[in-house]
């Protein structure tokens, strides 16, 4: 009995003592308890208890607010620490919001670490420091946006015409301005007079007066005639036509998530559409990437990632160089700059949805889903660098990656001067079938109609060069179609293929290239050459290949004329 | 003034019963007095409803520390730990899918102690998991299974299957990825018969694995029906039956007459060291209820000698054993969080998704042939175990370790032979694949019937006759199949949790395993 009541003695006392330690973790191990100790509110310190904002309708109670004191409801004047410190002004008060529906994060936990969701089996944890933005995307899919050098030309012309001096966007400009319209609990909206003009961070979402220039315009003749006339009439000018309509793709753009746009701008100006879609839109050589920001990381390989294992640093490795980050990738090399490659990560990481509660559904995301606007602007050159630079570079010189065949140029003068825009339209609409180009007028994922026109003339007021005025019939070739297979035989075949399926050059033996075609822009190709490729004028003499006459031309444009009927 | 005085009189008999209440109340809960002395003790602990579970006296066989290692306690003790923190995290926890993962995070993170509660709770049952299994084995190895001690034996294992229940059930509860697909695996082993009836093809007609995973589950995969069943059974019907179970069972080692100790037991202590007082008064007991009952319980016509009063001596090591259990706990609960992942997603399958590691070792045998890992094989090994103290009639060593023919050298052998053939088929079967990968068209039925669980069986089987024949003993055969089958089972749950990766491939470490 005496070893019992030893033994019962010493596991008593260890009990003991464990609880004492399990008290004590309890009550002092918290961090938000320390954090809240530093706390001063208008009256002194705050209370010691835990916070939370919870949002029914999205489903979350963010206890974030256990730290970020200042960020909770009424708590607003709060300070001490840093990490009690309010909110910057955003267009979502996390009073009503809540914390991890914008940032991700773990909001029922109250420890730093698993709240920012760094841990193993949290799938959603916060986004990157400078990406928070990136968190607009959960439930926003922004319309009309630009790509990089359209917004960057809209934006010149917002600057140009001096619009900062009175209006404030995005923390810039503005002389004498109204406090924020961005909310911020707890500020008052000042009354103020002046010569400020409205800030305009937000009017892509909530609208401006359609009338604005008329008003301008007349206010401008109004203050002329005074003498008290303010320094505005010197500032403002009357605007072009251009101008105001990038004045009004620059405005559509102000989301309050300038960051995103920029992000957003630069994702549509290297041609990821092309290959990738995004919300049903785009092309179908690599995965879908309308929720790709959402991967959960536990799910994520990161053995090929040096550093942090977040989606942010596999996302920059990956920009960086895809096959290694992803073996097998198909995904080549794209030669971004860093710039760029945190821009894209940044978008990427946008790409992510919520189940949303209707009357949470923002206009935009209803625009894209229910009307079926566009998310970026419906210009050639935002078209082209969104779908087509990919491939065909966002200069249109064409691309090489290694492991892939070279992707036509199809800037080059050559082949613009000779095209016809219809051909051009039909391939894009219909692709090479055989070859990488896809045919874009698929009803689903694919460009619409005035698109495509879009993306033509683009190529025209682009280069320059006009489309040729062609006063012969699309067919006039009255060539002898054997003499031909014979000339194709001995001068054509080394680099087009015996039966014109394509080698070092380019198939012939296709059906929407033959087609579209016209026999003056075959013959013109074959008589003088392409610049800038393999294929040399054969009207010219050289010692280097035979020289064809004419007719022997029209005879080869003949025998490909054979290929139309019989190729399947 | 007359009847000044009489009112005066009652409320001084008022104001007497008031200071006298305590005292009754005492005397009305301890009848006979408070327990000082050993014969008021010894009527205290036979007048009480939860004591009297105990014999009154206690042979100091029992005491010794390595006749039980307080496993049987030790069992006890995790359920009333599980008991309490249950109750506990009840108040918080919400069964319904999804709100049952925020209620855990809620748990963990905001209840006060809640996380702290949690983990007791969940270690607490992986010791009493373990501690059944290891009472078991003590049970068998001292031979205290056999008569007059069979039923007590069958309610164990009764008792080991609710046991095990118990822990299934509160694994889905938290609805997270590896409770989701742990329980997922666990229906689906309970679905094995159709590995059979679609061989026949009976399936359509008679699925009783359908009906089992249906009754399981209330629903076709796991969802909020398969929730409440599970929280229900987990909260409700298994501790209730547990509860009643771990009654019989205690009432039964008393009725039984004790623990199971050697015949010569009384030689082998020697005299105590100091004579212990026995009834130092007379004895007050009564026969007037226990001469109507027929048949004699085994504590009658035995003396007291070499036996202690259970007050104090019994509930010291009872209390003793007890006190290390909850210190046990509380230490693992602190060092250990209970696991908690993802929330549970139908849509993406966890992989390798596995059971409760005590379930791994199916889950292994499952990997050959869902109907023999899932029905055949258990339901032989229950089988076997509940029949053992119907074979073994014999008495020579029953209460000492390793007791009967052979004794710790055939257990010695045994687990050389057990270990050796579980290792040499698992590395065969790793190594060069089986029937299936030879050959791909080979009747299902075959492979059911042909695969290294069964020949596994049989081999312990034929080892074990061989050992019966061998010793011309029973309880020889039973030495080695217990030990083999409890080196299987430890092996296979080994490389069952530890060496097999995605898609229930073998590995040598988790960190060997493809990320996707």
């Amino acid at each position: 009995m005496q070893k019992n009541k030893l033994l019962l003695l010493a596991s008593s006392f260890t009990t003991l003592l464990l609880l004492v330690i399990a008290a004590g973790q309890e009550h002092f191990g918290k961090e938000w308890r320390d954090i809240q100790g530093q706390g001063r509110g208008e009256e002194g310190p705050i209370p010691v208890q835990l916070r939370q904002i919870v949002n029914p309708a999205l489903g979350t109670s963010d206890r974030c607010v256990s730290c970020h004191v200042a960020m909770a409801p009424g708590e607003e004047s709060v300070a001490g620490s840093p990490v009690l410190h309010r909110h910057t002004p955003a267009a979502h008060d996390p009073a009503d919001y809540g914390c991890t529906v914008c940032h991700g994060g773990q909001g029922l936990a109250t420890e730093k670490t698993d709240a920012h969701g760094d841990v193993d089996f949290w799938p959603q944890p916060m986004l990157p420091p400078g990406m928070s933005q990136a968190g607009c995307g959960t439930c926003h899919a922004y319309v009309g946006i630009p790509g990089a050098g359209v917004l960057a030309a809209s934006r010149g012309a917002f600057e140009r015409h001096s619009c900062l001096a009175c209006h404030r966007v995005d923390g810039r400009g503005g002389v004498q301005r109204r406090a924020s319209t961005l909310r911020r609990r707890g500020t008052p909206q000042p009354a103020s007079p002046g010569l400020d003009g409205p800030e305009l961070s937000r009017v892509g979402t909530t609208g401006y007066d359609a009338r604005w220039y008329e008003d301008h315009l007349a206010k401008r003749a109004g203050e002329a005639a005074d003498q008290n006339a303010t320094p505005w009439s010197t500032v403002f000018h009357p605007i072009g036509e251009a101008d105001r309509a990038a004045l009004h793709t620059y405005l559509a753009t102000r989301v309050g998530a300038p960051n995103l746009i920029e992000a957003k701008a630069t994702f549509l100006s290297t041609g990821c559409l092309g290959c990738h879609t995004v919300g049903g839109v785009g092309g179908e050589e690599g995965p879908d990437l309308t929720r790709v920001g959402d991967k959960d990381p536990g799910q994520v390989d990161f053995a090929h990632v040096p550093g942090s294992r977040s989606l942010a640093a596999w996302n920059l490795e990956h920009f960086r160089s895809p096959g290694a980050v992803a073996p097998g990738s198909q995904m080549p090399v794209l030669g971004l700059t860093e710039d760029q490659i945190r821009k894209l990560t940044f978008y990427v990481l946008s790409l992510r949805r919520r189940d949303l509660p209707g009357s949470y559904l923002p206009k935009d995301r209803l625009r894209v889903a229910r009307f079926g606007d566009r998310e970026f602007t419906t210009d050639g050159a935002t078209i082209f660098g969104a779908f087509c630079s990919g491939c065909h570079g966002l200069d249109g010189l064409g691309r090489r990656s290694p492991g892939l065949p070279a992707f036509p140029s199809i800037a080059n003068p050559d082949f613009l001067s000779r095209v016809s825009d219809d051909f051009v339209a039909a391939t894009v609409r219909l692709g090479r079938p055989g070859r990488r180009m896809p045919g874009w007028s698929r009803i689903a994922g694919g460009l619409r109609p005035d698109e495509i026109t879009a993306v033509v003339s683009y190529l025209r007021t682009r280069s320059g060069i006009a489309a040729p005025s062609d006063p012969r019939p699309k067919r006039w070739v009255q060539g002898d179609a054997r003499a031909g297979e014979r000339l194709f035989a001995s001068t054509c075949s080394g680099c087009h293929g015996a039966t014109g399926q394509g080698g070092e050059g380019p198939a012939l033996n296709n059906r929407v290239l033959l087609d579209a075609a016209t026999d003056t822009y075959l013959a013109d190709t074959i008589g003088k050459g392409r610049r800038g490729t393999a294929m040399a004028g054969f009207l010219t003499s050289s010692p280097a290949r035979r020289t064809l006459a004419a007719a022997e031309i029209e005879s080869i444009v003949a025998f490909l004329r054979t290929w139309q009927e019989n190729v399947k | 003034m007359k009847s000044a005085d009489a009112s005066g009189s009652a409320l001084g008999a008022f104001a007497d019963n008031l200071r006298a209440a305590p005292r009754r109340i005492r005397e009305g809960a301890f009848r006979g007095g408070a327990p000082h002395t050993d014969r008021t003790r010894s009527t205290f602990v036979f007048g009480n409803v939860f004591l009297h579970l105990h014999s009154v006296r206690v042979h100091r066989w029992s005491l010794r520390w390595w006749t039980t290692a307080g496993l049987g306690i030790a069992s006890v003790a995790a359920f009333l730990i599980t008991l309490v923190t249950g109750v506990l995290l009840m108040f918080y926890y919400k069964p319904y899918p999804d709100v049952a993962y925020a209620s855990i995070k809620d748990i963990h993170f905001v209840v006060p102690t809640g996380r702290f509660m949690r983990n007791i709770h969940r270690w607490a049952t992986n010791v009493m998991v373990v501690t059944v299994i290891l009472h078991m084995a003590r049970v068998f190895y001292t031979a205290a299974y056999r008569s007059p001690r069979e039923f007590n034996w069958l309610i164990g294992l009764a008792l080991l299957v609710t046991t095990l229940g118990l822990s299934f059930t509160g694994y889905l509860l938290p609805w997270d990825q590896l409770a989701y697909w742990a329980i997922t695996i666990g229906a689906n082993i309970a679905q094995s018969p159709r590995e059979v009836t679609d061989a026949l093809g009976v399936t359509d007609m008679f699925d009783p694995g359908g009906l089992q995973r249906l009754l399981l589950l209330g629903s076709d995969t796991v969802g909020p029906e398969a929730l409440i069943r599970f929280y229900l059974l987990h909260v409700m019907i298994l501790p209730l039956g547990l509860t009643m179970l771990l009654a019989v069972h205690f009432w039964r080692v008393r009725k039984d007459g004790g623990l199971a100790r050697p015949s010569d037991a009384d030689e082998r202590l020697g005299p105590p060291a100091q004579t212990y007082p026995v009834f130092t008064e007379a004895p007050a007991k009564t026969y007037s209820l226990a001469a109507v009952v027929r048949g004699r319980t085994e504590a009658v016509n035995r003396g007291p000698e070499n036996t202690l009063p259970s007050m104090p001596h019994l509930f010291y090591a009872e209390l003793a054993v007890t006190m290390l259990t909850v210190a046990v706990c509380l230490a693992l609960a602190l060092v250990s969080d209970a696991p908690l992942r993802e929330v549970a997603n139908p849509l993406v399958p966890e992989n390798p998704a596995k059971a409760p590691w005590y379930f791994l070792g199916l889950q292994e045998l499952v990997s050959f042939s869902a109907f023999m890992g899932g029905i055949g094989i258990p339901a032989i090994v229950i089988l076997g175990l509940a029949l053992i103290p119907y074979l073994d009639r014999e008495e020579v060593q029953t209460g000492d370790w390793w007791g009967g023919p052979g004794g710790w050298p055939l257990v010695r052998r045994s687990i050389a032979v057990g270990l050796g053939s579980v290792l040499a088929l698992e590395a065969f079967a790793i190594r060069f694949g089986w029937l299936r990968e030879w050959f791909p068209a080979i009747p299902q039925l075959v492979v059911t019937f042909v695969n290294p669980a069964t020949i596994l069986t049989l081999a312990y089987g034929a080892y074990s006759v061989w050992l019966v024949r061998r010793h011309a003993s029973a309880r020889a055969g039973a030495l080695g199949l217990f030990t083999c089958f409890l080196c299987g089972f430890l092996v296979l749950t080994v490389i069952g949790t530890h060496f097999r990766g995605p898609n229930w491939v073998f590995y040598w470490s988790p960190a060997d395993w493809p990320r996707h």
